[in-house]
């Protein structure tokens, strides 16, 4: 009986940290679409490094969804 | 027979007309120069007081106007989520004394810090994207306030320099007296009543910049009305 609320759990836990990384990985894609905005709209010397920045994040976020589906 | 140059007397079609006086080279030369005079120089390019820029520049720029200052709010309005972003930084470190998570597994607490990693960064940069895209604009013709708000939605705001009906400052408090920055309320007869400049360094050289801007556009329209 412990066992199986144990395993509830876990399951539980894994699909919530599953969720959260893509809820995330949604959210850097947004970052990224509204940086290219920014970008657009106002153009300072800088920008490239700030889209850069916005890339190496989506690719992180990326990172996260794999390391939840493989590690837990 | 003479005519009579009386002008009580005189008839309509005797009236001289003043010479055309288009403005100069050397006035447009002479404004500019003053504009600097005012304004300085600027160095460093993540200023929040940028004047003449040459690399900045915005989508709804016309061709042939000039951008004469480009402001952010100071640098010291940064400092909050700075030391926000330095305590988020740290604060895995305080798990070695707070055992927070140790009901987890490794591997999940592993996770869990690479998240609240993630986290940290994305919360710097949208403070920072929040400052560095969120700016105020004089040109030689306008001036414009574009605001971002939650990297979602954007604002523009703009008025014609001869719209500009006052412009008054506030230097509230302890730091911005310190350092010098504060409020700029720019008062139109535009469609946007009023467009304010918050938190923006050296107010009083704005109000200059924008009264001289007025005087110039006063004279250029009354040089305008007698061709």
């Amino acid at each position: 009986m412990l066992n199986q609320i144990n395993l509830y759990l876990q399951i539980v836990e894994k699909s919530s940290f599953i969720l959260g990384s893509i809820l995330y990985l949604i959210f850097s894609l947004v970052v990224v679409k509204q940086v290219g905005s920014m970008t657009k709209n106002v153009y300072d010397k800088y920008n490239s490094v700030l889209i850069a920045f916005s890339y190496i994040h989506i690719t992180f976020a990326v990172f996260l969804v794999f390391l939840t589906i493989i590690i837990l | 027979m003479s005519r009579v140059t009386d002008v009580d007397t005189v008839a309509p079609d005797d009236l001289k007309q003043p010479p055309k006086v288009l403005p100069s080279v050397e006035d447009n030369v002479s404004f500019h120069q003053r504009i600097n005079q005012i304004l300085g120089h600027t160095k460093s390019p993540f200023s929040s007081f940028l004047v003449n820029p040459k690399v900045f520049t915005f989508e709804e720029k016309d061709d042939h106007e000039e951008i004469l200052l480009v402001l952010r709010p100071h640098w010291f309005t940064n400092l909050s989520w700075i030391l926000i972003t330095i305590f988020m930084l740290f604060a895995p470190l305080t798990l070695t004394f707070v055992p927070l998570l140790t009901t987890f597994a490794p591997n999940y607490r592993f996770v869990a810090i690479v998240f609240w990693y993630l986290i940290t960064f994305i919360f710097a940069f949208e403070k920072f994207l929040s400052w560095y895209f969120n700016v105020y604009i004089v040109t030689d013709k306008r001036v414009v306030d574009i605001d971002f708000d939650n990297l979602i939605v954007k604002k523009f705001s703009e008025a014609d320099i001869h719209k500009i009906q006052d412009v008054t400052s506030r230097v509230i408090g302890l730091f911005p007296t310190l350092f010098n920055y504060g409020l700029v309320l720019i008062q139109t007869a535009a469609e946007i009543p009023e467009i304010t400049f918050e938190n923006v360094p050296n107010p009083e050289k704005i109000i200059k910049v924008l009264q001289e801007l007025r005087e110039e556009n006063e004279q250029h329209a009354s040089s305008d009305r007698t061709l």
